[in-house]
């Protein structure tokens, strides 16, 4: 099992290495593609305005979790 | 010569747009290389360059004009801003827990980078190991700015004539545009890679990690159909919120003036 899973283990950790910035940037680019083919494709500055503050929130709360004292 | 003359008519204006929006997209890649350069080492930099401008030369060999309809663009910047992103944000946090003093300055990647400092104020040549990361990097940048570089060059040398006899000729004015933007850019980077080595290397690792965060932030909008207010300049304003943020990141995380609060790099 260690076996298959090391090598999408060193593929993650090469790239990224913190489930929150995974999670989080993937989750927002997502739901902006997703946003992108309703109404507010009309509004890509709304679009881009809530990339960018997805992106924030996620680098701040990968941030918060480093000041936890028990993080995992 | 005459022959040559008469074959061949500079489009000024073709070159001249070329040239500029060439321009753009040369700044925007030389600044991944440099960037990864300084921070990692020359020589993974230059690997991953050299091996988009190879990747970049079989397409282009392969498919020549009909580059632009099978090539999908929209596809490339998505993925490459998503990676930059989460490079950039690795980098950025690493950077802002030392600025704030959650994370030791002096970890074991510092006290080794010291020691590579020294050795290298003592004149002995350290070998520069090749670094995945650095190649990577630099090799998704310059793919996709090489590819948009290749973009610009075909429909500008298409578009720019309406004969087809001329079309030729608009095609080599708008290479040589490009190749001038390309030559003037490198000659550019050249002069400032000097002064960049004296920066300090957590704030050159956060300036990189700005860079990476905006340039992916920028081509993975555009991937999903963004359309950035002034198109490329849109990246200034990003470097700005991104640099806004992190200051108001490290007021925040600033640990009080007490040194057993500090986390120990090693628990990272």
């Amino acid at each position: 099992m260690q076996n298959i899973l090391g090598f999408p283990r060193a593929v993650y950790n090469f790239f990224v290495g913190d489930p929150i910035l995974l999670t989080g940037t993937l989750a927002f680019f997502i739901l902006i593609g997703a946003l992108a083919r309703t109404g507010l494709a009309r509004a890509p500055l709304a679009l881009g305005a809530i990339l960018i503050l997805g992106i924030l929130a996620t680098l701040g709360l990968s941030l918060w979790r480093e000041t936890q004292p028990h993080k995992s | 010569m005459h022959l040559l003359l008469a074959l061949f008519t500079p489009d000024w204006g073709v070159a001249t747009a070329a040239f500029l929006a060439s321009t753009v997209e040369f700044v925007e890649a030389f600044t991944i290389v440099l960037v990864v350069g300084v921070t990692i080492n020359w020589r993974s930099s230059f690997l991953g360059a050299a091996l988009a401008a190879l990747t970049l030369a079989v397409l282009v060999a392969i498919f020549g004009v009909t580059l632009v309809k099978f090539i999908p663009l929209s596809a490339l910047r998505l993925i490459v801003g998503i990676i930059l992103v989460m490079f950039g944000m690795k980098w950025m946090k690493k950077a802002l827990l030392r600025y704030s003093g959650r994370k030791a300055l002096h970890d074991e990647e510092a006290i080794y980078e010291e020691e590579q400092r020294a050795l290298k104020a003592r004149g002995v040549v350290i070998p520069q190991k090749i670094d995945g990361f650095g190649v990577a990097t630099s090799f998704k940048s310059v793919l996709l700015e090489g590819l948009e570089v290749a973009f610009i060059v075909v429909t500008f040398g298409l578009t720019g004539s309406s004969h087809a006899a001329n079309k030729s000729s608009s095609l080599v004015s708008a290479v040589i545009g490009a190749v001038v933007a390309g030559l003037l850019v490198v000659a550019l980077g050249a002069l400032v890679r000097a002064p960049l080595t004296r920066i300090p290397e957590n704030t050159l690792k956060f300036v990189v990690g700005i860079m990476l965060t905006s340039f992916g932030t920028f081509w993975g909008g555009e991937g999903l159909g963004i359309d950035w207010p002034r198109q490329d300049l849109f990246l200034l304003p990003l470097i700005a919120i991104y640099l806004l943020a992190s200051y108001g990141a490290i007021q925040w995380l600033r640990v009080p003036a007490k040194p057993q609060a500090a986390i120990p790099a090693a628990q990272e």
